[in-house]
């Protein structure tokens, strides 16, 4: 589930990193203030157990050959309380993209939001709710099962949410959609069960850690958490609504250029020559330009193709001309080195 | 204690080694963002963008095979979501290669275009990450601004990463010493339980041990660190070359080659 750079739009790379910086900036001023110097040993290792426990595998029925391992972000939110837990899996996340390179530099905000912050929270709240403070089986059962699944959903919808709002994939939302629904609520029926299981082992031996008496958690108030909801839902509706203006591919496509039929008139054309001017200086050097495809000149066949081959040849001369510079590179790095060695 | 695959490179020494690790996070930072507001259907400029990285890796003496096993080892989302792309924009283009030209449709421009920029991307990051150790790395982005709890939390998690690493491979050794055959879904869960629930314990554990041992050595919950960071003169002609090259190519290549 882990975004990559590639899926994303500039603006919504940096909106995410924006709301991940500032919530977990509010997040760490918020601990800061509660939590004992001892506690931070165990918040680091619980961080690494993230890791030692995504190793431990286990077959999955059905499906031969494929295993399933834990995420594990519901159990440490169940069990640390969710500001610590939200710092614990943001820094697994963290760790994830700097050393095993999983998810993008630039995709870092999304996948803090999806796999970190909406985990632990919405978990945790979920979990909550459903055993009402009082331990018994079948409520830790049906609340850890529920918040596992939930959450898991919530962040895939999330990742389909943003890759729409993107408009980098061609896929269109609502198939995206079914199909990460799909795939994750095996994956998170698998992590629910592991969860549970694991619940209830550290329930037969140390039944101090499940009932929340590790010292240090942070109540989270019912009220903050349905503004935090009702937050969400406004600027992920927003994002959706945006969604028409921020994915022009299909509309503008058809009015104003076809590269593929030359003879293609555009419907929509402004013959001033400001607007002219400051559409030539956009697609110049404009940050978000649209496909690089060169408009075709109106009706004139023979002149495109010559441009088309033109255009061929330069992009064969970039690419070509980077692969020889790449050789030249590491060639010279080579005779360097082994002029060193000798 | 040091695993052989993860950072094995960081603690190479090389004239990219050394440069100030905030200068090569923010320089990567950008490079991410050029390279990604790129074109969406032109592949050839990405090509002259992956020179930059692709000389830093050389340069610091990175391995590619290492570095291509790594991007390989991340890429199957990236794979799946880029090849659906040919599935559902069907427009037709006309591509045209040197001497060749032929029929495509824009969605495979678009799959192309999405792996080259995951590449692209992917190289600069562990052009990063490979030349930097991470307590440098940590100590760069505290100075960018990084809150402290997170700072020490992402020092303490690395630290403990390769002691509960192995903690987790005897266990599994265990496991596979004592098992032959498929135990059927409900005792591998069970089994998987017990593993992940010891673990868990044993973690917690030995978190109480360190911190009694750290707080004997009068830890408080601040970290007190020698800072060794320092922008020199190399470091700011590292910066200026790299954004000589990406503003150059910005304005003066891709205007070209679209």
């Amino acid at each position: 589930m882990h975004m990559a750079n590639e899926l994303l739009s500039i603006p919504v790379a940096t909106g995410t990193l924006a709301i991940a910086a500032g919530s977990l900036g509010f997040i760490c001023r918020k601990v800061r203030q509660v939590i004992a110097a001892e506690k931070l040993a165990l918040m680091g290792i619980l961080g690494a157990f993230v890791f030692a426990a995504q190793m431990v595998n286990f077959q999955l029925p059905a499906m031969p050959g494929t295993s399933g391992h834990m995420v594990g972000a519901v159990l440490l939110a169940i069990i640390l309380g969710p500001h610590l837990a939200a710092i614990v899996i943001t820094s697994v996340v963290i760790v994830q993209c700097l050393i095993f390179q999983d998810g993008g530099l630039l995709a870092l905000g999304c996948n803090i939001i999806n796999m970190a912050l909406v985990p632990s929270y919405l978990g945790y709240f979920l979990y909550r709710t459903i055993t009402n403070g009082r331990f018994s089986s079948l409520k830790v059962y049906i609340g850890a099962m529920l918040a596992s699944v939930i959450t898991m959903e919530a962040g895939a919808i999330l990742v389909a949410i943003q890759a729409a709002m993107s408009g980098v994939l061609a896929v269109p939302l609502s198939t995206f959609l079914i199909t990460m629904i799909g795939v994750h609520f095996l994956v998170g029926f698998v992590e629910g069960l592991v969860t549970v299981t694991v619940l209830a082992y550290l329930q037969q031996l140390r039944p101090d850690i499940v009932a929340d008496s590790l010292p240090g958690t942070v109540r989270l108030s019912k009220n903050a958490v349905l503004a935090t909801l009702g937050i969400l839902a406004v600027l992920i509706g927003t994002g959706l609504s945006l969604l028409a203006s921020d994915l022009p591919d299909g509309l503008e496509w058809s009015y104003a250029e076809r590269p593929d039929e030359p003879g293609f008139e555009t419907v929509v054309s402004n013959p001033d020559s400001r607007i002219t001017a400051v559409d030539d200086f956009q697609s110049k050097y404009s940050l978000m330009p649209d496909y690089s495809a060169r408009a075709s000149k109106l009706g004139d066949v023979a002149d495109q193709e010559e441009a088309d081959i033109g255009a061929g040849w330069t992009s064969f001369a970039g690419i070509v001309g980077s692969a020889v510079t790449m050789a030249v590179i590491w060639l010279t790095a080579w005779m360097l080195r082994r002029k060193k060695a000798s | 204690m040091h695993h052989a695959h993860i950072d094995k490179f960081a603690y190479q020494d090389s004239a990219i080694h050394r440069l100030d690790s905030r200068v090569k996070f923010l320089v990567v930072l950008v490079f991410t963002a050029v390279v990604i507001s790129l074109p969406r259907t032109s592949l050839s400029i990405l090509a002259c963008y992956a020179i930059g990285p692709f000389a830093i890796l050389v340069w610091a003496g990175i391995p590619l095979k290492f570095v291509f096993k790594q991007i390989l080892l991340v890429s199957p989302f990236v794979i799946v979501l880029a090849l659906s792309c040919p599935l559902y924009d069907r427009t037709p283009v006309a591509v045209s290669f040197g001497p060749f030209s032929w029929q495509s449709s824009l969605g495979w421009l678009r799959c192309f275009v999405i792996l080259g920029k995951f590449i692209v991307t992917m190289l600069a990051l562990i052009g990063l990450v490979s030349t930097t150790r991470f307590s440098d790395l940590l100590a760069g982005l505290q100075k960018l601004g990084m809150p402290k709890l997170l700072t020490i939390q992402l020092g303490f998690l690395y630290r403990y990463i390769f002691v509960l690493i192995d903690r987790a491979h005897h266990i599994l050794q265990a496991r596979a010493g004592r098992k032959l055959r498929n135990l059927g879904f409900k005792t591998e869960l069970r089994t998987a339980a017990s593993m992940l629930g010891s673990l868990f314990i044993r973690s917690i554990d030995t978190a109480e041990h360190i911190s009694i041992a750290m707080q004997a050595r009068g830890f408080d919950g601040n970290w007190r660190t020698l800072s060794k960071l320092k922008v020199r003169r190399c470091d700011l002609f590292f910066a200026l070359t790299a954004a000589v090259f990406m503003s150059g190519l910005y304005f003066f290549v891709k205007p070209i080659l679209q």
